[in-house]
């Protein structure tokens, strides 16, 4: 009896104290805290427990795509954070929506905080607004301009032939031309659509394909397949480009092995990660994807979409305080964000001279585009289509298929997506 | 007198516990499991009972153009490395432990001792530490492996191991095997130890070389650690994940697929959480299936005289 009482007379101020602190469950895909995207949100999370006192925040951080699994086992076992990262996709978010685990947010209060056309609407689906765009993003090639004079390459790639024959330059100074995640595969399947939009000058295809009107077998992308295979097949990648998932593929070029690296305008942050060298950060810088000769694209054509998010769960306790943190955290992330050059936000930001010439550049690009392509083709139909086009195109790089063969299994998976 | 094993109530309370965590944590989650499979769940939402379809499509193989193709590619290639698993463990692994155990047990102790501990760090490393390990050793700019077969001007040889579509599964295998190997050298050797001094020298004094001896005598003797080793490694090549999910996640494409990890993709990253439990389901009859059937084979061969 003495014993119990001792015990409730620990456990009662530890219940006490926990009866006014709330914690807000957070989760997202910055597992680096201390650069770029993953130091803005402490920051905000800082200011945010700083406005509303007693409010604890624990944040849970994987990669990318562990991330996304995590999140779906997450809502299986009905345990989702109370908020958290996520993107606009029908893959991705619309499953979510359908299965009710989101809250639907108030339009209005967002709509004053400066987005950039079309980027709340990616976000909408049954004419409800369940997430906030966080990022906008476009599809560029990164560059070490300091590989490019050690390797004597004056001029920037502006068609495909042209990229191809840096190749030798590059590896005859042991420099790794080009690097991307292929493991993950959907950077792949994004340059796919890049190559298809390039040779037909026509962004809907992919989209007609899916809804069956044309077929994924049509010349043009046998054509984009063919070419996309070359890529890797000519040694424009590292050796490893199959296996060498986001953190490798980036390492290599932020090391200064690569002198270029496909990815979206989020690693805008390269140029002030203080994991690399400062020698790295003063030299990146980023391009538009070149042109295919006799293709019908041009050059501002632009591969660009509203991906990443932030919601809130249906299941949480706080959905309030968890809305109340979004609110805080569209106006301040635009902000922070560009400050840090941390990625290129869905808000209007404002060009400063102090800005890095990558972000210039990225600015530039945005401005200059004369098409957008809305979501890459791989996040348009349902998480198997999603899985089978990445499949295929890992089968395809890897040389283990032929493009007719691929364009043949993307279509089956498409024909496939079109019954659900 | 009635001790307290006597008491029904003591009995019950003993063995309550353990039968529970075996319903609640197996047999309630396989239950599950075999519902699910027959629904078209994603994971979340709704979903539908399709009974049989997932399991029809998984092994289904079809006429296309003439030519017989399976509905589910992947899921054959999944067995078909999962068996190729199964042989390099049983074939190389196996009498590689046995040779080295062998070696160990007639070397002075404390040299034992030593090399007992370094073959077994493999074993006792967090599969996390071997999977980047040999994925940093493999890789082809800095990787070790092709620096060190430059270095002796072996270039030809050096490869992209774990994307290079002819080397991938065995550079795979590879890391299994010798994560794998400290524990059939740890039976093998604890196994040894028990072999009597007498049985040894007897067949010396017959005059039997030490090839034989080993061969006529101590195998032999030592089959009912061989038929457990054997088992062991028959169940970790059918429920290893972790280690191709770290390494290649199943690529290059799916050539280095095994059905755990290609259920979990199914599950978790393609939202066919119903396909993934029916490909669970299946897996877990095949493994049973497969153990038994091992264990039957080790029954049935002939013993040894003077044995059981």
């Amino acid at each position: 009896m003495k014993r119990l009482v001792l015990l409730a007379a620990l456990l009662a101020p530890a219940l006490a104290l926990g009866a006014d602190k709330v914690t807000l469950k957070m989760g997202d895909n910055y597992p680096d805290r201390t650069n770029t995207w993953g130091a803005v949100i402490e920051t905000i999370n800082a200011e945010f427990k700083a406005a509303n006192p007693g409010i604890e925040i624990v944040t849970e951080s994987y990669p990318d795509q562990p991330y996304q699994e995590k999140i779906k086992i997450y809502a299986t076992a009905r345990q989702l954070p109370d908020v958290f990262k996520y993107w606009s996709f029908s893959t991705l978010l619309k499953p979510l929506v359908d299965g009710k685990f989101v809250v639907p947010l108030d339009r209005p209060a967002f709509e004053k905080l400066g987005y950039l056309p079309g980027a709340l609407d990616s976000n909408v689906y049954g004419g409800k607004l369940y997430g906030i765009p966080v990022s906008a993003d476009l599809w560029v090639i990164y560059y070490n301009k300091k590989l490019f004079q050690e390797a004597g390459v004056t001029k920037l790639p502006t068609t495909f032939e042209e990229l191809k024959a840096l190749v030798p330059k590059f590896k005859a100074k042991g420099i790794i031309p080009m690097t991307t995640d292929g493991k993950d595969a959907w950077p792949l399947c994004i340059t796919f659509d890049q190559l298809a939009w390039r040779l037909s000058g026509d962004p809907t295809l992919p989209q007609k394909a899916l809804d069956r009107k044309i077929k994924f077998t049509d010349p043009v992308f046998v054509k984009a397949a063919t070419l996309l295979q070359d890529m890797v097949k000519s040694g424009l990648f590292q050796e490893d480009v199959m296996v060498s998932d986001y953190g490798a593929s980036r390492n290599l070029f932020g090391q200064g092995k690569a002198a270029m690296y496909l990815m979206g305008s989020w690693e805008l942050g390269l140029s002030s990660d203080q994991s690399f060298s400062q020698e790295f950060r003063d030299n990146v810088d980023a391009f538009k994807f070149p042109t295919v000769a006799g293709g019908k694209g041009g050059p501002e054509d632009l591969m660009a979409w509203y991906g990443g998010n932030y919601v809130v769960s249906a299941s949480s306790k706080h959905t309030g305080l968890g809305m109340k943190y979004l609110e805080f955290y569209a106006k301040r992330f635009p902000v922070l964000a560009w400050e840090k050059k941390a990625t290129f936000p869905a808000q209007k930001v404002d060009a400063q001279p102090s800005d890095a010439p990558v972000a210039k550049s990225l600015l530039k690009i945005a401005a200059e585009a004369k098409a957008t392509s809305g979501t890459p083709t791989l996040d348009r139909a349902t998480p198997a289509f999603k899985e089978d086009m990445q499949n295929a195109v890992r089968e395809l790089c890897s040389s283990i298929i032929t493009p007719e063969e691929f364009t043949k299994k993307i279509d089956a998976a498409a024909a496939k997506a079109a019954k659900k | 007198m009635r001790g307290p094993f006597q008491h029904r109530g003591v009995v019950a309370s003993l063995v309550v516990p353990s039968i529970a965590v075996m319903v609640f944590a197996m047999l309630v989650p396989l239950g599950f499991s075999v519902y699910y499979s027959f629904t078209d769940w994603a994971g979340f939402g709704e979903y539908r009972q399709v009974g049989l379809a997932n399991y029809w499509d998984i092994v289904r193989l079809e006429y296309v153009d003439g030519e017989l193709v399976a509905n589910d590619p992947v899921f054959w290639r999944s067995l078909w490395n999962t068996l190729l698993l199964m042989v390099a463990t049983i074939l190389i692994q196996n009498p590689v432990a046995f040779a080295l155990a062998a070696i160990l047990a007639h070397v002075s102790k404390k040299l034992s001792r030593v090399l007992r501990t370094i073959y077994f760090v493999p074993a006792v490393l967090s599969l996390v530490i071997v999977a980047r390990m040999w994925v940093s050793i493999f890789n082809p700019t800095y990787g070790v492996l092709n620096k060190l077969l430059r270095a002796v001007g072996l270039d030809g040889l050096a490869t992209s191991w774990l994307s290079n579509p002819d080397t991938a599964i065995w550079a795979v295998i590879w890391i299994i095997v010798w994560q794998g190997f400290g524990w059939a050298l740890l039976f093998y050797y604890a196994g040894l130890m028990t072999v009597p001094k007498e049985i040894e020298e007897a067949a010396r004094v017959d005059g039997a070389s030490w090839f034989q001896t080993y061969w006529h005598v101590i195998v032999p003797y030592l089959r009912p650690a061989i038929a457990a080793v054997i088992v062991i490694d028959v169940i970790s090549s059918m429920k290893q994940m972790e280690l191709i999910y770290l390494s290649t996640n199943g690529g290059p494409g799916t050539l280095t697929q095994f059905v755990s990890v290609y259920l979990y993709q199914k599950a978790f990253a393609s939202s066919e959480y119903g396909y993934g439990n029916a490909l669970s389901v299946l897996f877990v009859v095949l493994s049973v299936g497969l153990t038994l059937l091992v264990l039957r084979v080790m029954r049935a061969m002939p013993r040894q005289e003077g044995e059981g």
